[in-house]
């Protein structure tokens, strides 16, 4: 049930076509993980909150770098050396203070992964590494709980949404390890890509609208471009294929 | 028989700039192959030291997935092919 407050709050969004009350209620009631609060964490979380997603867990076990503040906006100078969760947390608390936040403070192992995301109805990649997202992949999908790809680099980004059992999963392309590296970014691009996962997330919830699954949308910021690749869940998949007898 | 290969930025600085490049082949790696022919800088950028198909490109066929062997998936005349990097950042 809805306060009186939140029907204000919420107000333009429940004009939407499809959303309506029953919409913000199912936002009030979702628990989502939000693994990474750096450059898409950010906006991903930011305006999750925004939408009042009811139980919003944040997790990230880093400190605020000033190389950080280009791009991850939710830490600001003073937040310098704090924790980001920590950072993250106060932010998301001052923008809505009727939904509840969870700051954790941790590295995303294959040891914790299914801890962390227990009881939670999806999960959220803003990583910044393959191995992080793959565990969370993985998790997700033995979970059977929905899993919002988001990726960046440059002026270019990447979305895809996966539902287990039946699309395509982060895992289904694989071909090998890639290369770590530093890699190169301005916050627009963060902004704009963690904005449709935040969006598909949203979407997901109230049950509206098509979502990105099987179709890798990616975004080219330096032609303004969006192009929709088709994708297909792969049975050998180590991640979401079928069980070898 | 002619494949158009749409190239990420990245793999551009090889092709003098160009982001399409009209292909001879009737098969994916044909066409790399023919790429890579014209525009040799191009090939350590798609391929290993051992001729494989890097870790981190991700081949389309006419906005399909080419996925699993790729360098085997069969064109023809007027198909598309894009390359596209797998994106780590965050």
């Amino acid at each position: 049930m809805l306060t009186p407050n939140e029907r204000k709050r919420y107000d333009r969004q429940m004009m939407i076509d499809g959303f309506g009350e029953k919409g913000q209620e199912r936002l009030k009631q979702a628990k989502v993980l939000v693994a990474g609060t750096g450059g898409l964490g950010s906006p991903v979380s930011f305006y999750l909150a925004a939408a009042g997603i009811g139980t919003l867990r944040v997790i990230d076990c880093d400190v605020v770098e000033l190389s950080n503040l280009n791009r991850q906006i939710l830490h600001w100078t003073p937040d310098i050396g704090r924790k980001k969760v920590d950072s993250a947390e106060k932010k998301l608390r001052k923008l809505n203070p009727d939904i509840a936040i969870e700051a954790v403070c941790k590295t995303i192992t294959i040891d914790n992964v299914f801890e962390l995301s227990a009881g939670f109805d999806l999960i959220v990649d803003a990583m910044d590494n393959l191995p992080a997202r793959f565990l969370l992949n993985r998790a997700a999908i033995a979970r059977g709980i929905p899993f919002f790809h988001g990726a960046v680099s440059g002026l270019e980004g990447r979305v895809l949404t996966i539902i287990p059992g039946e699309s395509a999963c982060l895992r289904c392309l694989y071909r090998g390890p890639v290369r770590q590296e530093k890699f190169p970014v301005v916050g627009v691009t963060p902004a704009v890509v963690g904005g449709i996962q935040a969006a598909e997330v949203i979407k997901f919830i109230v049950k509206t609208g098509r979502l990105l699954t099987n179709r890798l949308l990616v975004f080219d910021g330096l032609n303004l471009e969006f192009t929709e690749f088709k994708l297909r869940k792969n049975s050998a998949c180590d991640h979401c294929g079928e069980p070898r007898p | 028989m002619t494949v158009k290969i749409h190239l990420h930025k990245t793999h551009r600085r090889h092709t003098e700039g160009k982001e399409i490049v009209e292909t001879k082949g009737d098969t994916v790696g044909a066409c790399l192959a023919d790429l890579v022919r014209r525009f040799p800088a191009i090939e350590k950028g798609l391929f290993d030291d051992k001729g494989k198909l890097r870790n981190n490109v991700e081949v389309y066929v006419n906005m399909e997935s080419a996925y699993p062997d790729e360098l085997a998936k069969a064109v023809k005349d007027g198909d598309k092919i894009h390359l596209t990097l797998i994106l780590t950042g965050g």
